[in-house]
């Protein structure tokens, strides 16, 4: 019965990504973005779907440790490489300090950014350990926060690179 | 009074670590063995009768397991207003014609999205296309194609008029005719989209006798009412589950087509089906912000006192009634709030037009509205020589006001709130000092500016109290069981500490089982700023309640009379002898084996006005609005550069009456969201539209604000109620009045920083440009 729509299709290809440490090998379809296979077939679903083209950065993960906006990055290009989720933040459930400070500042609301601008922050922070508030900006910019109008998350970042800011939350 | 430890602390999010880990679960996070995947197709015109509908091919496309149209449905239509006045106008399917580009007309559910997409392409639908009509006023005017009749109580010789508010007291032409000023002006602004980062999403899953519903919402109850009149299903056989919302700020209250459809198509198919719009379907064809055209006539004494205003609003409402008419009479409510206006004439209009249908969004037409009152009584203020603050004082309304529609301004904190932005933010000092920066050639150039706000918090629409369950588990630690929803405001957090403080037990020893129409009670939901007042009071009563029948087992078992007894740490002890003490886990054994097997199950509920019978009446304004009005005065920073026009704010100081903060964090959070909100609104944000098409359907082309344009953000307290533990209270609103005394106070800084006065929303580079050359064609002119 999907035969007709089977040959329309190009051939699936056998891609190995190792996701948060674990080696997964997936089938996927050449249009598959590595989001889908994160989300949809390995089941990782902190990361987010918020716009599907690029351009709320709600779907960021690290792709051989430098942040990628996953919904626009093809699968099979990731083959081989190593990616890193919000889910590796944590380490046998116990939060991390950049999350941390995320609850420390109030800078998750809704927390549907969260996952992504974590992801961000995480890879600016690895490159820079005291990013100016500049540097910060320029991290983030690809990342839309509606709820918190960015003033938290800054905060949480410059909280957790240790330049002198006190938590908001107790 | 006895010290708080829980609130009034600014304390974490207690949906905090779900949300930074990853382990929050959204509506798109549900995964269900078997499920199809649903799309709807939408009308390709602004305006067109439909002929025909033919879903043949694509139903006979493998893969695809259903499709609907308007046949399959029962033919109920609904409306964010159903009223008798204002019966309901949408059909969750058109019917014989569209109004607007992207309503629905059919949907499929198939085995995959690119089924699905081919599905809808296979759908064949004839249209006779009709003229269409898009702005309100033309659309107002006798001639203009007919989208929908005329509402018939509204008399005057006008088209597609959707519905009328009309009000008046004091005799307003004795006003004018008493004033030693008089002025005119009329504001206009954009439309907006609210922006929230998770689209809309449904999984619907009908297991033969029960609807299982996940949806990203703003309120659980109201979805499954309104889903289970469309679908005719009993109340009792749908359920909507929690899910966690990623920002709604208006735009996901009431019911969506695509709920509809995913409901309808499972029950079809027997499988769960999923839709989900994308962000273009979403820019086009959902519900967007209304545009408010607002004239405003004032008279005032030579001391800035009004004497008289006259209103008339006219709301672009779109295809169908939807909130539209909900913002003219909630227009009249932020126009009465803030100051005193002895003799007021007020009139506004929703117009059908042949854009998307409206919904609320964060302010639900406030932020319009005080920009043009604001802005207004500033040139006011100029033209009598009078400073904003001081005309501002003048006319605000102070505490124990009894206002026209019988509503009481109680403990009001106004004055002491313009009084306080002002000091903080050394108003008097940098007003009109146009301050260039300290290199003399620079083109940028600061002003600051102010505006007042004055907000509901909680009124009464479906459905209208809040219940919830406090119970105590055999080990003393606690579950609430309440259908608030968290939408990101902290409903979870701030429900939890007033549960610890009422029953003395840390925040982590208490679950919430949250939203879920089958387990938890009814609840108000998140959209009608109601939730720490209403909500909130009914978890204290509930917890109140668990305590009193802790309290009475404890002192039978301890042999000590109630007062005498406190509690602390999940335990309670005898006040004059504190070693003598039980847990809260013994004392569960207690009552379990002496009274019946009573598990300690504490019961809340609360009802805004709880004496009225009903809301007040959108057309008339007749009848109680809201028992809690919240205050503001905010103050702008803005800095202009005179060579590109580009503006941009710097700092915002927000001094709020929100009765008291029950997690100042939390409204710290809320503040500095809403100035955002309004910079985005001030100076980027616009839904561009050319006969009903969406120009900018993406966050490439619509700016919405990001990193770069933060604003610094201060926020201050003004403190008139208190919490007492056992003892009702009052809190106000807090989480969407305060993006109009930004918005207003931005327009009044540009003016202060440049002399250009803007009375269209949104402040570009381009119109502050027109203005400068305008004045400088002006000063040519004198000085030839």
């Amino acid at each position: 019965m999907r035969d007709a729509t089977a040959k329309a299709r190009p051939a699936p290809r056998l891609i190995t990504l190792t996701i948060n440490g674990e080696v997964r090998e997936v089938m996927v379809r050449p249009r598959i973005m590595l989001l889908e296979v994160i989300r949809d077939h390995v089941g990782l679903t902190g990361t987010k779907d918020g716009c599907e083209s690029g351009t709320c950065g709600a779907c960021t993960v690290l792709l051989n440790g430098k942040p990628v906006l996953s919904c626009i990055t093809l699968a099979v290009e990731c083959d081989g490489k190593t990616v890193e989720t919000v889910e590796s933040l944590s380490e046998g459930g116990k939060l991390g300090d950049l999350q941390e400070a995320f609850l420390d500042q109030g800078a998750t609301q809704c927390g549907f950014c969260t996952p992504g601008i974590l992801m961000s922050a995480k890879a600016l922070l690895k490159n820079n350990p005291k990013p100016s508030l500049p540097e910060i900006k320029k991290a983030l910019e690809g990342n839309l926060c509606r709820c918190t109008g960015y003033n938290a998350i800054v905060d949480a970042i410059l909280q957790v690179s240790d330049q002198g800011v006190a938590p908001l939350m107790k | 009074m006895s010290k708080l430890k829980y609130v009034g602390q600014s304390l974490k999010r207690k949906d905090g670590p779900d949300k930074v880990s990853g382990r929050a679960v959204y509506t798109q996070d549900i995964k269900l063995p078997g499920t199809l995947i649903g799309r709807v197709l939408r009308s390709p015109h602004p305006h067109a009768r439909i002929l025909k509908i033919d879903p043949s091919k694509a139903l006979a496309l493998p893969g695809v397991k259903g499709v609907i149209t308007a046949k399959d449905t029962i033919g109920v239509k609904h409306g964010f207003v159903e009223t008798p006045r204002y019966p309901a106008d949408q059909d969750v399917l058109a019917i014989d014609k569209v109004t607007h580009v992207g309503e629905e007309i059919a949907a499929v559910a198939a085995i995959d999205d690119i089924t699905a997409q081919r599905a809808l392409e296979l759908i064949e639908v004839e249209y006779e296309i009709l003229p269409g009509v898009f702005d309100a006023e033309t659309a107002m005017q006798p001639g203009a194609p007919e989208i929908r009749p005329t509402h018939p109580k509204v008399k005057e010789d006008l088209v597609n008029i959707a519905g009328k508010t009309e009000t008046e007291w004091g005799d307003v032409e004795k006003g004018f005719a008493e004033a030693d000023y008089i002025r005119e002006d009329r504001f206009e602004n954009q439309l907006r989209t609210h922006g929230y980062l998770e689209p809309q999403v449904t999984l619907a899953h009908w297991e033969g006798d029960k609807l299982n519903v996940w949806t990203s919402s703003m309120g659980t109850f109201i979805k499954r009412a309104k889903l289970s009149r469309t679908l005719g299903l009993p109340y009792s056989q749908v359920r909507i589950h929690k899910t966690y919302v990623g920002g709604t700020f208006g735009g996901k209250i009431d019911l969506y087509s695509h709920e509809y459809c995913a409901a309808r198509l499972s029950m079809l198919t027997g499988r769960p089906v999923r839709i989900t719009a994308n962000r273009e379907e979403i820019f086009s064809a959902y519900r967007h912000s209304q545009t408010l055209t607002i004239e405003i006539k004032t008279g005032v004494r030579k001391d800035g006192t009004i004497l008289a205003q006259r209103f008339r609003i006219i709301n672009n409402a779109g295809a169908h009634r939807g909130s539209g008419v909900v913002v003219i009479f909630l227009a009249w409510g932020f126009i009465m709030g803030p100051y005193r206006i002895p003799n007021l004439k007020y009139e506004g209009y929703a117009v059908y037009t042949n854009h998307t249908t409206r919904a609320p969004q964060r302010g639900h037409g406030a932020p319009k509205v005080r920009f043009a009152v604001e802005s207004h009584l500033d040139m006011i203020a100029e033209h009598l020589g009078i400073d904003p603050i001081t005309i501002r004082l003048k006319n605000a309304r102070g505490p124990w006001e009894q206002l026209p529609n019988n509503d009481n301004t109680h403990e009001a904190g106004l004055i002491d709130c313009i009084k306080m932005v002002s000091q903080k933010s050394a108003f008097l000092d940098k007003w009109r000092q146009a301050r260039p920066p300290a290199d003399p050639e620079s083109p940028l150039r600061r002003g600051i500016g102010i505006g007042v706000t004055s907000y509901m918090s909680g009124t009464l629409i479906y459905p209208n109290g809040s219940g919830v369950i406090v119970k105590l588990n055999d080990d003393g630690s606690v579950i609430v069981l309440t259908g608030a929803l968290d939408v990101g405001q902290g409903a979870e957090t701030v429900l939890c500490q007033i549960v610890a403080e009422e029953l003395a037990v840390g925040m982590d020893d208490i679950k919430l089982i949250t939203s879920d129409t089958d387990t938890t009670p009814q609840d108000i939901g998140a959209w009608i700023s109601g939730m720490t007042y209403v909500t909130g009071n009914a978890t204290r009563q509930a917890a109140t309640h668990a305590r009193e029948k802790i309290l009475k087992v404890a002192s039978e078992e301890m042999g000590v009379p109630e007062e005498d007894l406190g509690i602390e740490d999940k335990s309670v002890f005898n006040l004059h002898d504190p070693q003598q003490r039980m847990s809260y886990a013994q004392v569960f054994s207690a009552s379990v084996a002496k009274h019946r097997g009573d598990t300690i199950i504490g019961e809340g509920f609360w009802r805004t006005m709880r004496d009225e019978p009903t809301h007040p009446s959108l057309a008339t304004t007749k009848g109680r609005w809201t028992e809690n009005y919240a205050f503001s005065a905010q103050v702008a920073e803005v800095e202009v550069d005179i060579e590109t026009g580009e503006a941009r704010l710097i700092k915002a100081y927000t001094v709020h009456d929100c009765g008291f903060p029950v997690n100042p964090g939390l409204i710290k959070g809320q503040v500095d969201g809403q100035v955002s909100m309004a910079l985005g609104q001030a100076f980027m944000e616009e839904v561009m539209t050319k006969n009903g098409y969406t120009l900018n359907p993406n966050w490439l082309d619509y700016r919405m604000p990001l990193i770069h344009n933060m604003a610094g953000s201060e926020d201050f307290e003004v403190i008139t109620e208190q919490y007492r533990i056992g003892q009702p209270y009052r809190t106000k609103e807090v989480g969407e009045g305060l993006v109009s005394g930004v918005l207003a106070g931005i327009a009044n800084a540009i003016y202060d920083a440049t002399g250009v006065r803007l009375t269209s929303a949104p402040f570009t580079p381009e119109k502050i440009l027109a203005g400068l050359r305008k004045l400088e064609r002006e000063k040519a002119r004198e000085l030839a």
